[in-house]
């Protein structure tokens, strides 16, 4: 017995989604058809019209409906600092903090040597221009501490030094709050590497 | 120490190689492990915000791994920290991901190399100090492909006779040295060296720049012979990054 072809269609579709086997792709199209059709049409509707109006901000790099978002729109920002996240997601969170008040620019990913992910996909060029427009002075890098985030944030760096520009990472170490006892040996020894001293 | 029924591996000294996503919320962890070679894990769940794992699962970090399973793919049930943190930086941290790819490449599933293993560490512990990253590579590379038991003789020529110091050969994959008579041509197969390369390689001794030159070019040759048509990516990625 053979699913219809509209619903073949549908399942073979679904697995486009990451993580998403034939298994699940076919349990979420029987939902969809089957329990959830109001739910569905919904889907259908929004994705539709996000693919329709969602593009890339020209300045940022991040999902936006206007060429340039409101954030990179916004004159109450410091425009001379520029901090590069990996995604959208990044952002929000760092927006979050309330402790950062200037540009970004979204990567919208990470250098992955093994996976052959490379430069284009990270937008470099789009990041050096955006960098260089004369008008930003430090450049802080937000990628994550991974291995990749490490290799991503270093070949960045590397990049804008050679045109000049002031380049920073962010820190890392003890969790706030994080008592000694319960934190990760890598952390913890990351912390210890990385000590400054105290201040009065 | 392995029971019958679970096929469980406690404890055992691995390096993480790569991981790459598997199913909703799991990775594949590929693992260098001193007693069992390059084992392949799952590691369920590793994709969760709050999984106790995913902070572990970083390259280049001596971990003790609890695995178990029968099958191709086994269940990673937990990873710890065994012994200093090696902190590899830029470049060094690029030849880093070059030999975890290496190793992904040509190193069959489940076939031990202890001895590479420990060359593999303190490789690693050499790329950290960040001296010399070149001669790591080469005394790397050489070790690799000798330990996966590629020949790549350097005292005798193919002929049998010995590697002389002033005499130009044509190495070639699977054959070596072919010493080159008369006038230096360009040949199809194989990389030109001086018997002096073959001899520094033999004696671990690459303070000579012209060895050095020659050697990365002779295991660029042997790599890429080996490694077949599909170029490295961490390669690809270095020849793109020089375009910026
Ligand atoms: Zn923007």
């Amino acid at each position: 017995m053979k699913n219809p072809p509209a619903l073949e269609q549908l399942i073979d579709s679904l697995r486009c989604l990451p993580g998403v086997g034939p298994k699940s792709a076919q349990r979420m199209a029987y939902y969809l058809l089957q329990r959830d059709r109001q739910g569905a049409s919904g889907l259908a509707l929004s994705l539709n019209n996000a693919l329709q109006v969602v593009d890339h901000c020209k300045l940022c790099n991040t999902f936006s409906e206007q060429a340039i978002c409101p954030l990179c729109e916004s004159a109450q920002r410091d425009k001379t600092v520029l901090c590069v996240v990996e995604m959208p997601t990044d952002l929000i969170m760092l927006e979050n903090t309330r402790a950062y008040t200037g540009m970004y620019f979204v990567l919208m990913g990470r250098l992955s040597p093994l996976d052959g992910i490379g430069p284009k996909e990270i937008h470099l060029d789009k990041l050096i221009k955006r960098a260089n427009d004369g008008i930003v002075t430090e450049v802080i890098l937000a990628t994550n501490y991974t291995v990749e985030g490490d290799a991503t944030a270093h070949y960045i760096s590397e990049l804008l030094r050679a045109r000049g520009i002031k380049v920073s990472r962010i820190a890392r170490g003890m969790p706030m709050g994080g008592e000694i006892e319960y934190v990760d040996t890598g952390t913890l020894a990351q912390a210890m590497l990385e000590r400054r001293s105290v201040f009065k | 120490m392995a029971s019958v029924s679970s096929h469980r591996q406690d404890n055992q000294s691995v390096y993480v190689l790569h991981t790459y996503p598997f199913k909703e919320t799991s990775l594949v962890v590929e693992l260098f492990s001193r007693e069992f070679g390059r084992v392949a894990t799952t590691a369920k769940g590793a994709r969760r915000p709050r999984s106790a794992m995913r902070g572990m699962l970083q390259a280049f970090q001596p971990m003790l791994a609890t695995w178990s399973g029968k099958l191709e793919l086994k269940t990673l049930h937990g990873l710890e920290w065994n012994g200093c943190l090696l902190l590899l930086q830029g470049e060094a941290l690029m030849c880093g991901f070059y030999l975890n790819e290496l190793l992904l490449r040509l190193l069959p599933r489940e076939d031990p190399h202890e001895a590479l293993f420990a060359y593999y560490a303190d490789t690693l512990k050499a790329l950290a100090s960040e001296q010399h990253l070149a001669t790591t590579l080469r005394r790397f590379e050489l070790k690799f492909l000798q330990e996966l038991g590629y020949a790549i003789p350097l005292q005798q020529d193919a002929n049998n006779a010995p590697i002389l110091m002033q005499q130009h050969y044509r190495y070639e994959a699977e054959h070596g040295a072919y010493p080159i008579r008369g006038t230096l041509a360009r040949y199809e197969n194989g990389v030109q060296l001086s018997g002096k390369t073959l001899i520094d390689m033999l004696n671990d001794d690459y303070s000579d720049e012209q060895t050095q030159q020659q050697s990365k070019q002779l295991m660029r040759y042997l790599l890429a012979h080996y490694l077949g048509d599909k170029p490295l990516h961490t390669r690809q990625l270095l020849i793109e990054l020089q375009g910026y």
